[in-house]
C-alpha cells in the first residue's frame, strides 16, 4: 500500500513537473522581450530588424511634440548615461500624467532604424521624489 | 533629539549583536542556561525602536526639516494625517517601521504564556535567530538607511509627499505588508529554534511552535493579504489606468511571501492532524520570512527595472547576502531534523489534497520569483537582458491558481483515510461545476478556457464550503478556513471576469456628445474648472451622465488635479459607478486642441467581488485568533479550578 501510493506520488509529481516545465518553456519563448536601455537598443538594432523590446530611458529636454489631432506624443528618448545616444519615439495613445521633459520612461514596442513605435508608454512611478519638482516651484 | 535617535539605533545594533553572541555562548556551554538577561536585552531593544520611531513621528508632526527624511517626504502644506504616515513614505522610514513591527511582535510574544512554557534551550535558540535579524536591521538603519540624517542648516520647507501616495489606500498598503513581514519572523525563528533544541533532548515535550504562535501567524497572514489587496485596490482607484494588477516586479515581490506563507499554513494542517510534514512546515515558515527580505531586495536593490522607482541606497548587496545566508541556515537546520519516517498517504486523501495545494502554491511563488528575476538570469547567456511580459504570468499563474481552486472545491469531501468522505456532497459540487460551465458557456458566452473553468470552479467551491459548514454543523470558531476558502473563490470569480472581459475605449468628447461603450450610453454633461476648498489643488472636471437601457444610472465626476506642491504634473482622479455586475469607470486624461475632453472609459465586470472577497479573506482569520484566546482562557480557568479542587 505504502509502495503503491509513493509511486503514484512520483508519477503525479513528474506529470506536474513536466506540465509546468512545458508551460513555463512555451511561456518564456512566446513572451520574452528584450529589456534594454537606449544605448543597448541602438547597438542591438544594427544586428536585427525590427527589434521588439522594452526600453528604459529619459525624455530629452524640449523634445516632446504633441500631434495636431488625437492622442499621443513623439519625443527623443536619451540614454541614462550617454545623452548623445537617442531614439526617436512615436506613440499613439494616452500619455501618462507624469510624462514631461526629463522624466524616466519605459516604452514597449518595436524599433526600425532609430525610430521606435511604442505600443505602451509608462513613466516610472516616482515613489522617491527628485529635487527638480521643488526647484521649479520656488 | 535626532542625534539621540541615531544613538538609540546604534545601541540597538550593539545590543542585538551582543545578545546573539551571548546566546551562542550559552548554547555552546549547553548547561545552566540563564535567560533573564537576554529577555531584558530584547525589551531594551524594543524600547530603543519605540523611542526612535516616536522621535521620527514627532519630527513629522513638528515640521522638523532638519531631519533629512522629514524634509524629503513632507512639507508645510501636508495635512497632519499624511504627515504622520509619511513615516513610511521612503525607504529608510519603511525599514524602520518594519523593524518596529518586528520588535513589537517580539515583545508581545515574549510576554505570552505560550512563550514562557517553552524550554530554556528553545527560547535561547529563538532569541539567537531573532537577535541576528535585529542586528541586520540595526546594520541597515545605521549605515545606508539612516532615517535620522541631519540637514544643516535646516531648510524652511520640505519637498512634499508624492500626491499619488496621498490616498488612504496607499497610506495603509505599505505598513500592512510590513506588519505581515514582521509578524512572520516570530514563527519562523521559533520553528528553527525548536527544530534545533528538540533534537538535542528528544525526551522533552513542549508546545509545538505553530500552536504557540498560531495567532501571530494568522494575524501576519491576514495583514499581508489585506496589504496586497489594498495595493491592488489603490492601483485600480487611484492610478486611473483601469487595472489592478500589472505583474510589475514590485507587485510580484509582495506575493512571494504570501504564497510561501499560505503553503506553510497548509503544511501546518497536515502536521496538526496527521503529525507529518514537520520538515516542510518548518522550512516553508522560515522561507516565508526570508522571502520577505528577498522581496525587499527585488524592490529596493535596483535589481530589476520596474515602473516603481525606489531609491536603492546601497542596500542591495547587504539584503542579498542576508537572504542567501539565512536561506542556507534554514535548509541546514531542516536537513538535520529527524525524519519521522511516516510516509505521506496517497494523493486521493485529504492529506494528498493539502499537500498538492501547498506544492502548487510553492510552485507559483517560485515561478513568480524566477520570472521577475528573468532579466538578471537571462544575462547568463544573453548579452542583453530579456524580460517577460505580463502575458507570461497570465498564461501560467492563472491556470495554476485554477488548479488550486479545483483542489479547494473538492477537498472538503475527500476523507483523511482514502477516497470520498461524503459522496453525495461531492456529486453536488461536481454537478454545480458542470452546470455553471454550461450556463457561462451558453448564457454569458464565456469562451476563454481558463476563465470558464475558473469561474465555474469558484461557484462550485463556494457551494462546497457552504455545504461543508451546513452538513458538518461546524462550530462557529472553526469558521475561519471556511470563510477564507469561500472568499478565495469569490476573488477568483472577480478575476475570471474582470481580467479577460474588460472593455476599454479612449475617446474625445464634446460637451453634450453621446457615446456607447459596452451596455452603457455616456454623455458629457459638463466640463469645468475649480479649486479644492483648502487650495491644495486645482482641478478640471468632466461630468459624465451614464445611462443603461435608456435610464440614468449615475454621474461620474472624473478630475484632473494639479497639486500646489507638484505643479509640474496633473494627476487623474478616476470616478466609477459602483456595481456588483459591470462597473463603469472613467478617467479624465485632458483636453485636446478643440477643448474636447479626452477620456478613457472602461467597463469592468464583477471587479468589486475582488475587493469583497479580499475583505472577507482579511477578516476571517480573526475568528480563529479569537477562538485561540478563548480556549486558552478556558484552559487556564479549568486548570486553576482543578488546582482549587485539589
Amino acid at each position: 500500500m505504502a509502495k503503491k501510493s509513493s509511486s503514484l506520488f512520483i508519477v503525479a509529481f513528474l506529470l506536474f513537473a513536466f506540465g509546468i516545465g512545458y508551460m513555463v518553456w512555451s511561456g518564456v519563448s512566446q513572451n520574452s522581450v528584450y529589456f534594454l536601455n537606449v544605448s543597448e537598443a541602438l547597438a542591438k538594432e544594427q544586428a536585427q530588424t525590427p527589434l521588439s523590446a522594452r526600453i528604459f530611458g529619459t525624455v530629452a529636454n524640449e523634445s516632446i511634440e504633441r500631434p495636431q489631432d488625437g492622442l499621443g506624443a513623439s519625443f527623443l528618448l536619451e540614454d541614462y548615461e550617454n545623452k548623445a545616444q537617442t531614439i526617436h519615439v512615436t506613440y499613439k495613445g494616452v500619455v501618462p500624467d507624469t510624462f514631461t521633459n526629463g522624466s524616466e520612461v519605459i516604452i514597449e514596442g518595436s524599433m526600425q532604424g532609430t525610430v521606435f513605435t511604442a505600443k505602451t508608454l509608462m513613466t516610472k512611478c516616482p515613489s522617491k521624489y527628485q529635487k527638480e519638482n521643488r526647484e521649479k516651484n520656488a | 533629539m535626532t542625534p539621540l535617535a541615531h544613538v538609540l539605533m546604534i545601541l540597538s545594533l550593539t545590543l542585538a549583536v551582543a545578545g546573539s553572541l551571548y546566546c551562542i555562548l550559552q548554547l555552546y556551554k549547553a548547561k545552566a542556561y540563564s535567560i533573564g538577561l537576554l529577555e531584558n536585552i530584547n525589551i531594551i531593544i524594543t524600547l530603543c525602536y519605540v523611542v526612535a520611531s516616536c522621535i521620527l513621528f514627532f519630527g513629522f508632526w513638528s515640521y522638523d526639516f532638519s531631519i533629512k527624511y522629514v524634509h524629503d517626504y513632507s512639507d508645510l502644506s501636508l495635512p497632519l494625517f499624511y504627515r504622520l504616515t509619511a513615516f513610511w513614505g521612503g525607504q529608510a522610514g519603511s525599514l524602520l517601521f518594519w523593524a518596529l513591527c518586528l520588535v513589537l511582535c517580539g515583545a508581545y510574544f515574549q510576554s505570552t504564556e505560550s512563550y514562557k512554557s517553552l524550554s530554556l534551550e528553545t527560547r535561547i535558540w529563538y532569541l539567537l535567530f531573532y537577535f541576528v535579524i535585529l542586528a541586520f536591521f540595526g546594520a541597515l538603519l545605521t549605515t545606508h538607511n539612516n532615517p535620522f540624517e541631519i540637514l544643516n542648516p535646516a531648510p524652511s520647507d520640505g519637498r512634499g509627499l508624492n500626491p499619488l501616495l496621498q490616498n488612504p489606500g496607499m497610506i495603509f498598503h505599505p505598513p500592512l505588508l510590513l506588519l505581515g513581514y514582521g509578524g512572520f519572523t516570530i514563527p519562523a525563528c521559533l520553528a528553527l529554534a525548536q527544530a534545533l533544541s528538540q533534537n538535542n533532548n528528544t525526551a522533552q515535550e513542549e508546545m509545538a511552535w505553530h500552536i504557540c504562535t498560531k495567532p501571530i501567524i494568522l494575524i501576519a497572514w491576514l495583514l499581508l493579504t489585506a496589504g496586497i489587496v489594498l495595493g491592488a485596490w489603490w492601483a485600480y482607484m487611484e492610478l486611473g489606468w483601469g487595472g489592478y494588477w500589472a505583474w510589475d516586479p514590485v507587485e510580484n515581490a509582495s506575493t512571494i511571501p504570501w504564497f510561501f506563507g499560505t503553503a506553510a499554513i497548509h503544511f501546518g494542517f497536515i502536521e496538526q492532524y496527521r503529525n507529518k510534514a514537520q520538515r516542510f512546515h518548518t522550512l516553508f515558515m522560515a522561507l516565508t520570512c526570508i522571502s520577505a527580505f528577498f522581496a525587499t531586495w527585488l524592490v529596493r536593490g535596483n535589481v530589476v527595472d520596474s515602473v516603481h522607482a525606489f531609491g536603492s541606497g546601497g542596500v542591495g548587496p547587504m539584503l542579498l547576502n542576508f537572504v542567501i545566508g539565512t536561506a542556507l541556515v534554514a535548509f541546514a537546520v531542516v536537513l538535520q531534523m529527524p525524519n519521522k519516517g511516516t510516509p505521506f498517504s496517497g494523493l486521493e486523501t485529504k492529506e494528498g489534497f493539502l499537500l498538492s495545494g501547498a506544492v502548487v502554491l510553492i510552485t507559483i511563488s517560485i515561478i513568480i520569483g524566477f520570472a521577475t528575476l528573468w532579466p538578471v538570469i537571462s544575462k547568463l547567456w544573453s548579452a542583453n537582458p530579456v524580460g517577460l511580459q505580463a502575458n507570461f504570468y497570465n498564461s501560467i499563474i492563472l491556470p495554476l491558481l485554477t488548479v488550486i481552486l479545483a483542489l479547494a472545491a473538492f477537498a472538503p469531501w475527500i476523507s483523511w483515510q482514502q477516497g470520498l468522505s461524503h459522496t453525495k456532497n461531492f456529486l453536488v459540487v461536481l454537478v454545480t461545476f458542470i452546470a455553471f460551465m454550461g450556463i457561462f458557456w451558453s448564457v454569458f458566452a464565456v469562451r476563454e478556457p481558463t476563465a470558464l473553468i475558473a469561474a465555474s470552479l469558484s461557484l462550485a467551491c463556494i457551494v462546497s464550503w457552504i455545504l461543508f459548514f451546513a452538513v458538518l454543523k461546524y462550530p462557529f470558531y472553526k469558521l475561519s478556513p471556511i470563510l477564507v476558502h469561500i472568499s478565495f473563490a469569490i476573488m477568483a470569480l472577480g478575476v475570471a471576469f474582470s481580467g479577460p472581459y474588460k472593455v476599454e475605449k479612449e475617446v474625445a468628447l464634446e460637451k453634450g456628445q453621446e457615446i456607447q461603450i459596452d451596455t452603457f450610453t455616456v454623455k458629457l454633461n459638463e466640463l469645468y474648472e475649480g479649486r479644492e476648498q483648502n487650495g491644495r489643488y486645482d482641478f478640471l472636471e468632466a461630468e459624465l451622465l451614464v445611462m443603461k437601457d435608456g435610464k440614468k444610472i449615475g454621474i461620474t465626476q472624473a478630475q484632473r488635479r494639479i497639486y500646489a506642491s507638484f505643479p509640474q504634473n496633473a494627476y487623474a482622479e478616476a470616478s466609477t459607478i459602483f456595481s456588483l455586475g459591470k462597473e463603469f469607470y472613467a478617467t479624465f486624461l485632458g483636453l485636446d486642441e478643440k477643448t474636447r475632453a479626452v477620456m478613457r472609459l472602461s467597463v469592468h465586470p464583477l471587479v468589486n467581488w475582488l475587493w469583497i472577497g479580499g475583505t472577507i479573506m482579511s477578516l476571517a482569520p480573526f475568528i480563529t485568533v479569537y477562538a485561540c484566546r478563548r480556549r486558552k482562557k478556558t484552559a487556564q480557568s479549568t486548570a486553576s479550578s482543578n488546582s482549587h479542587h485539589e
